[in-house]
């Protein structure tokens, strides 16, 4: 009996977990995803496996082992399955669950409270995102690393070995592998020794000297932090931000996915707000700090991103909220030892928070799925056509914001070898901008090049938005020839073949199927500047060792450059436009570099620039 | 010593649930390449504004399908359709099923949508009640001569981005198309 109890206790909240969030462990990959799993693509050589593993990307993130390892090796091995990734993430929230049961139990003394903390906290809502998204793993694994460190600080406060002291470092180091969050370890453990084991504060701090040193060096090696969306906020903003979260906690977000009325989530909130509060600060009065230290937990772990108050998002929310479900388990387990009163009170407050938690967790998880679902369709079904027509560029119509946001501006189809993908002229004013991301216009083929390409046969047209990919290139032809007009066009892909009736004759041929170089000095026609204010853009993705100048001239008339960039990503040159060419139904631009190199083996080309987009905007 | 044999069980249990629970999916989920319909269709006279094969014909002025069934539209929203059979000595009529929700009237009190087919305008008709319409005009046989005929539709006025939506909108429409004339 005893064993079949224990068995129980670690079994069940596996069991919870896979019963709430079994939709997210059949989720398919959904936008970042895309980012992270074309990471393994670009690696040639060892340098390019240390870029692609250490170097900072999106928002200057340095997350090696929860993206650039976990993604790099699980498509190795398991390309574009979804569910060994799934299974991984699940494998690793078990590992989660089982540590905050074991903590809740140390701190409390409590088996009842190390039962139920696992499962108040995967009832919250806030989890639906990291069980259903494969690139919030970061958040699952930096929870595996803090919450094991601090499994073996309370191991260490316990028994006083040394070796655990060890293994909180051990974990405390490689949590910075998986998420920036891990600063905030030392306030967390500062905190509780602080609270609750004075004796072991000063074994805390050097762990700030840690979490300081990371802070410096990830400023200077990501110095593109707080840009868009991420940009931070010191101020009042802040107290809102941080009651959004504390509601979307407690459960108010239920109104977004059922009938409910607005005031059932608003008195739910209210009333788990006092009694956690509540609690706390009766506690605190009898100078029992404990449930105190747990409500902190949920304010240290929110700080780093309390200032983003444009981005809120709740799968921030992750890890704050394992502190309100120990401080839950801690209170129903006060509640049950002092009578019947407290007893149906808290059992009242207990159903109310599942109430409105557990449907908003399965609804978002859900949606999470399907969105995933609709972007599998869309992407390989786009293999499929590229597999019917191949060296056919691929127009898309129909192509909602989601299928957009989710997977086409992610460059999804380049994973399964369709990188001639686009979406039809006018598609882009169906799916509104993200301001902090870009806009669809970059992913439309221009009229012009449409038309040839239609005329030449060198275009299929699919409509997506149904079960499956619908060729509809007939159909289109006709609507094409009834509304384009066949225009220079203003953003020409270089790495298709579309281009050529608008490119020089000193280009070289396409290479790959998506990238073309240049030597010394080649042309291109682009449609005029609409207006004064547009600029010549030039994009590329490869060059010589060096960097390279670029010189151009339009319609005769040198160009000001007035921005460059070279990275590991490419290059881009920005250029000022003289007023007069505004409204000119065309314009030959030339460029030319100031060195070329010969790429060796027989080759003996002269290189310039790899292409690219050449782009008036 | 008996506690981590037990717990080594525990975790050998919950590896193997999740690894049987995974073989039963792989069953069906293992990665095919998704089929395309390589069947053509032509143009049609009639769109269903949810169904994927009408997306090429939809111009301009649609926002994303909803609930499978409908699309809101902006304050001027095209199609491209192929005339019906004999509409060039018939002529044909023309039929826009859409909603105007209580929300839009509330704001809007009136809204008044007028159209042009290949340029012809076609009267315009008010509507103060929020419900499902039909907006329903003949069009004559010299405008339906071609091919393909362009149908412009417009409201008086939408609802502009910001108070309800990013996006601005005017009415929901279900379908429109030629009816055939006899």
């Amino acid at each position: 009996m005893k064993r079949a109890a224990t068995v129980a206790y670690w079994v069940i909240p596996p069991l919870f977990c896979l019963i709430v969030y079994w939709d997210g462990l059949n989720a398919w990959f959904h936008a970042d995803d895309f980012a992270w799993l074309g990471l393994s693509r670009n690696v040639h050589t060892w340098r390019d496996f240390l870029h692609a593993m250490f170097a900072p990307m999106a928002q200057g993130t340095l997350r090696p082992w929860s993206e650039r390892a976990f993604f790099m090796g699980f498509e190795t091995l398991f390309g574009l399955d979804a569910l060994p990734f799934r299974i991984f993430v699940f494998l690793t929230q078990f590992v989660n669950l089982a540590l905050v049961s074991s903590i809740t139990q140390r701190l409390m003394r409590s088996r009842a409270a190390g039962f139920c903390a696992p499962l108040l906290w995967l009832a919250n809502s806030a989890l639906a995102g990291v069980m259903a998204w494969t690139s919030a793993y970061n958040q699952a694994l930096c929870g595996l690393f803090m919450l094991a460190a601090f499994h073996f600080l309370l191991r260490h406060i316990e028994t006083g070995k040394r070796v655990f002291y060890v293994l909180q470092w051990t974990a405390f180091l490689l949590g910075f592998g998986a998420l920036e969050l891990n600063v905030v370890y030392p306030v967390l453990a500062a905190t509780y020794t602080l609270l609750c084991a004075r004796k072991y504060v000063r074994n805390t701090l050097p762990f700030f000297l840690v979490s300081a040193g990371y802070a410096i060096v990830h400023r200077i090696a990501a110095p593109n932090m707080g840009a868009g969306p991420y940009r931070m906020y010191l101020d009042g903003s802040i107290l809102h931000t941080l009651w959004t979260y504390w509601t979307w906690s407690l459960g108010s977000r239920l109104r977004l996915v059922t009938e409910a009325p607005v005031w059932v989530g608003a008195v739910t909130v209210a009333a788990l707000t006092l009694a956690l509060l509540g609690f706390a600060a009766a506690r605190a009065l009898s100078r029992q700090w404990l449930p105190l230290f747990l409500l902190q937990w949920f304010g240290v772990m929110l700080l780093p991103v309390l200032p983003l108050r444009e981005h809120i998002s709740d799968y921030y929310l992750f890890l704050p909220t394992i502190g309100l479900a120990m401080l839950g388990a801690h209170a129903l387990l006060n509640a049950w030892r002092k009578g019947t009163l407290l007893r149906v009170l808290s059992g009242t407050l207990l159903i109310a928070y599942l109430a409105v938690s557990l449907p908003v967790a399965r609804a978002f998880t859900r949606l999470r799925y399907q969105a995933s679902e609709d972007v599998r369709r869309l992407v390989l079904g786009v293999e499929s056509a590229a597999q019917l027509h191949p060296a056919k560029v691929i127009l898309l119509s129909g192509v909602s914001e989601d299928l957009f946001w989710g997977a086409m501006f992610h460059h999804a189809f380049a994973l399964v070898g369709a990188s001639q993908v686009f979406l039809t002229p006018g598609s882009e004013h169906m799916i509104l901008p993200h301001v902090e991301l870009g806009s669809a216009s970059d992913f439309v083929l221009p009229p012009g090049p449409t038309l040839l390409g239609l005329e030449r046969g060198d275009i299929v047209v699919y409509a997506a938005g149904g079960e499956r990919l619908q060729n509809v290139t007939t159909q289109y032809k006709a609507v094409a020839q009834a509304e384009l007009r066949s225009e220079p066009p203003r953003r020409l892909d270089l790495g298709s073949p579309l281009a050529e009736p608008w490119i020089g004759s000193t280009w070289y041929a396409l290479e790959g199927g998506n990238h073309r170089w240049m030597p010394k000095r080649a042309a291109v026609r682009l449609g005029g500047p609409r207006s004064p204010s547009e600029r010549l853009h030039v994009i590329g993705n490869r060059q010589g060792a060096g960097t390279i100048g670029v010189i151009a001239v339009a319609d005769g008339k040198a160009l000001t450059p007035v921005r460059s960039r070279h990275d590991n990503d490419g290059f881009e040159f920005e250029f000022a436009l003289p007023a007069e060419l505004a409204g000119k139904r065309m314009i030959e631009v030339v460029l030319e570099v100031d060195q070329t190199f010969r790429p060796g083996g027989g080759d003996e080309r002269d290189l310039g620039l790899s292409f690219g987009v050449i782009e008036i905007r | 010593m008996a506690t981590d044999r037990r717990r080594r069980a525990v975790l050998a249990i919950c590896l193997a649930l999740l690894a049987l629970g995974s073989a039963g999916c792989k069953r069906h989920r293992r990665v095919h390449v998704q089929k395309t319909d390589e069947e053509l269709p032509s143009l049609m006279s009639v769109l269903h504004v949810a169904d994927p094969r009408a997306n090429a014909q939809l111009l301009s002025g649609f926002h994303g399908v909803e609930q499978n069934a409908w699309r809101w539209t902006e304050q001027r929203f095209s199609v491209l359709l192929r005339p019906p059979r004999h509409a060039d000595q018939k002529g044909g009529r023309l039929q826009l099923n859409f909603t105007i929700p209580d929300v839009v009237i509330r704001k809007l009190k009136t809204v008044s949508l007028s159209a042009t087919a290949n340029g012809q305008p076609l009267a315009p008709e008010t509507y103060t009640q929020p419900g499902q319409f039909t907006y329903s005009r003949d069009v004559p046989a010299q405008v339906l001569a071609g091919e393909t005929a362009k149908v412009e539709f417009a409201l008086n006025k939408a609802v502009p981005p910001g108070d309800l939506d990013r996006r601005e909108l005017g009415v929901i429409v279900l379908s429109v198309g030629f009816d055939a004339k006899q």
